[in-house]
């Protein structure tokens, strides 16, 4: 099978330590204090919020692929994530609690990634 | 003294105590969400890989147990997985899309063996080919699950030098003080609604069963017989009637009076002992494995009474603490289609040894796509395994290494023999009822 086929729906990253956007949030919120020193402090919260819950969901998602892709908890398709945690749980496969904990408690796609595309 | 008084004691009929153990086998809260069957596959291969990984170590106990990736060229291991049979004459829905229609025959053989079949083990890494004369094919069917001992060859394929089966499942002990004989009477094939069916025949058996044929020797000996079960294909409606389409008013009866022939006897039988009725291949249920009980509507007369139960099939229940599990046939009958035995009671021992009812579901048998559970596995080996709609009257007293016993039956159909079985509950021995009305 092509990677061109993969990567359409499984977009793989390089793991990077150093992010573009960490440049351009200080740079936007360094403006900021130049420009508006009393809006500044609320200006950098709310972008580096932004930032970083879009960042905690991308890692969400890749921690959650790799347990749709971990066949020791069987198939992942015709199943919701957490149901197949539980099953996991319930045969005694002691599945991750990490897993487990951002399945309850963040909106994350709650089928596998193959759902609807196989 | 009076006619009425001589030889007038009433005799009662005995009773056991029952259990319906069928619960596993209802579809209650299962949703059907698109799934495919890759899920029974993989509680299947769960399940029957942990009973195997105890059973290795007795086994032997010096070998590494791999995975099918894991396997590296020479080095000898045990590898345990799911075995897949390679069938060429195997009907496939592809076969009308194939170019070249030489290898499949136009008139469908009964049995789909080839002597190049292979077989292919299969767990979540991946598969790999058995090679080797210790498998023989012949004896084997898709879906069953088992170690293997060998090592990888040149060619790629596992050259198996012995395997490991689960064997018998451990047993719960019968009671053995009961003094007093009780009976439990198997009929199945009744086919109420063809032209193969004798009323007076199966009325000769009603009666016998509820103690209005003979003298008082005959009822005593009815009296004993604490439970009927009826194993399946008690009706037969015509397949054309399941198309779907609407059914003209001139053929309404040929739906229902089968229905109602069946009811009518029922009724007989319920008044009289406990009945269990279970579905057939051709009784108005559901297709697939497990079927669901039979609906209370079609019978109006017999669900009035409480010793009328409608089960599934299979069927689990207990009576008296003795351990029953049957079918109404299809599972012996696609082994039948799919391998080689010397009669079908070995069919039988294969599926206990197995420890799987329908070990072909679902692959050439129609089965539910279950997520979280794979019903047909035997956890606990059952007394007496009984299967009904087959050609011929067969038992045997299988032995198990682990002093198991069970008593295995092959139920005739009755539409075309005339015959029941009685099994005696106090000794697991089993005898045949013949009724015939040819004079």
């Amino acid at each position: 099978m092509s990677s061109s086929n993969i990567t359409s729906f499984f977009r793989q990253e390089k793991k990077t330590t150093k992010r573009k956007n960490d440049g351009g949030g200080v740079a936007i919120a360094k403006l900021c204090s130049k420009i508006r020193s009393d809006l500044a402090p609320l200006l950098v919260s709310s972008t580096d919020q932004l930032r970083s819950t879009k960042e905690s969901t991308k890692e969400a998602e890749e921690r959650l692929k790799e347990f749709d892709i971990d066949m020791r908890y069987g198939p992942s398709m015709g199943l919701t994530r957490i149901e197949r945690w539980d099953r996991a749980s319930a045969l005694g496969l002691c599945p991750p609690a990490d897993v487990e904990s951002l399945l309850l408690a963040t909106s994350t796609i709650s089928h596998c990634l193959w759902q609807g595309r196989v | 003294m009076a006619d009425s008084e001589m030889g007038e004691a009433t005799l009662e009929r005995k009773l056991a105590v029952y259990r319906n153990l069928d619960e596993r086998f209802v579809i209650r809260e299962e949703k059907y969400k698109g799934q495919q069957f890759s899920h029974i596959y993989f509680m299947r291969l769960h399940h029957m890989r942990s009973q195997l990984q105890s059973l290795i170590p007795k086994w032997k106990p010096h070998l590494p147990v791999n995975t099918v990736l894991g396997l590296e060229e020479g080095k000898e291991c045990i590898i345990v997985g799911t075995l897949y049979k390679h069938m060429k004459l195997k009907p496939s829905i592809l076969d009308e899309y194939s170019k070249e229609r030489s290898a499949i025959p136009l008139v469908k053989p009964h049995n789909f063996m080839s002597t190049d079949d292979h077989l292919i083990l299969e767990d979540e890494s991946g598969r790999v080919k058995l090679a080797g004369p210790m498998l023989a094919p012949s004896a084997f069917v898709t879906g069953i699950v088992i170690a293997v001992h060998g090592k990888e060859t040149s060619e790629g394929d596992f050259f198996v030098e012995d395997f490991l089966e689960a064997g018998l499942a451990p047993q719960v002990d019968r009671p053995l003080d009961s003094r007093e004989d009780k009976f439990v009477a198997f009929v199945s094939g009744l086919s109420v609604g063809t032209n193969a069916f004798n009323p007076l025949q199966f009325q000769l058996l009603v009666d016998h069963v509820t103690g209005h044929l003979g003298d008082e020797n005959e009822q005593r000996i009815s009296s004993k017989i604490v439970q009927l079960v009826i194993a399946g294909n008690s009706m037969h409606i015509s397949h054309g009637f399941f198309s779907g389409q609407t059914v003209a008013p001139k053929d309404h009866a040929k739906l229902t009076e089968p229905i109602r022939e069946l009811d009518i006897f029922l009724t007989q039988l319920v008044a009289a002992l406990p009945v269990d009725i279970m579905p057939g291949c051709n009784d108005p249920a559901n297709y697939s494995l497990p079927q669901q009980p039979l609906h209370r509507c079609l019978f109006a007369g017999a669900s009035a009474y409480n010793t009328f139960v409608s089960c599934t099939n299979p069927h689990h229940f207990e009576l008296d603490n003795v351990q029953f599990v049957g079918t109404s046939g299809q599972n012996i009958d696609d082994l039948y289609k799919y391998s080689d035995a010397k009669d079908k009671i070995e069919f039988m021992e294969r599926t206990l040894r197995w420890r799987h009812l329908a070990p072909t579901a679902p692959n050439t048998l129609g089965c539910y796509p279950y997520v979280d559970k794979d019903p047909f596995l035997i956890e606990s080996c059952p007394h007496v395994y009984f299967v009904g709609n087959q050609e011929k009257y067969e038992t045997r007293l299988l032995q198990g290494p682990d002093k198991q016993l069970v008593r295995l039956i092959s139920i005739p159909r009755f539409c075309e023999t005339g015959v029941a079985v009685m099994l005696n509950l106090r000794n697991l021995e089993c005898h045949a009822l013949s009724f015939s009305t040819n004079l």
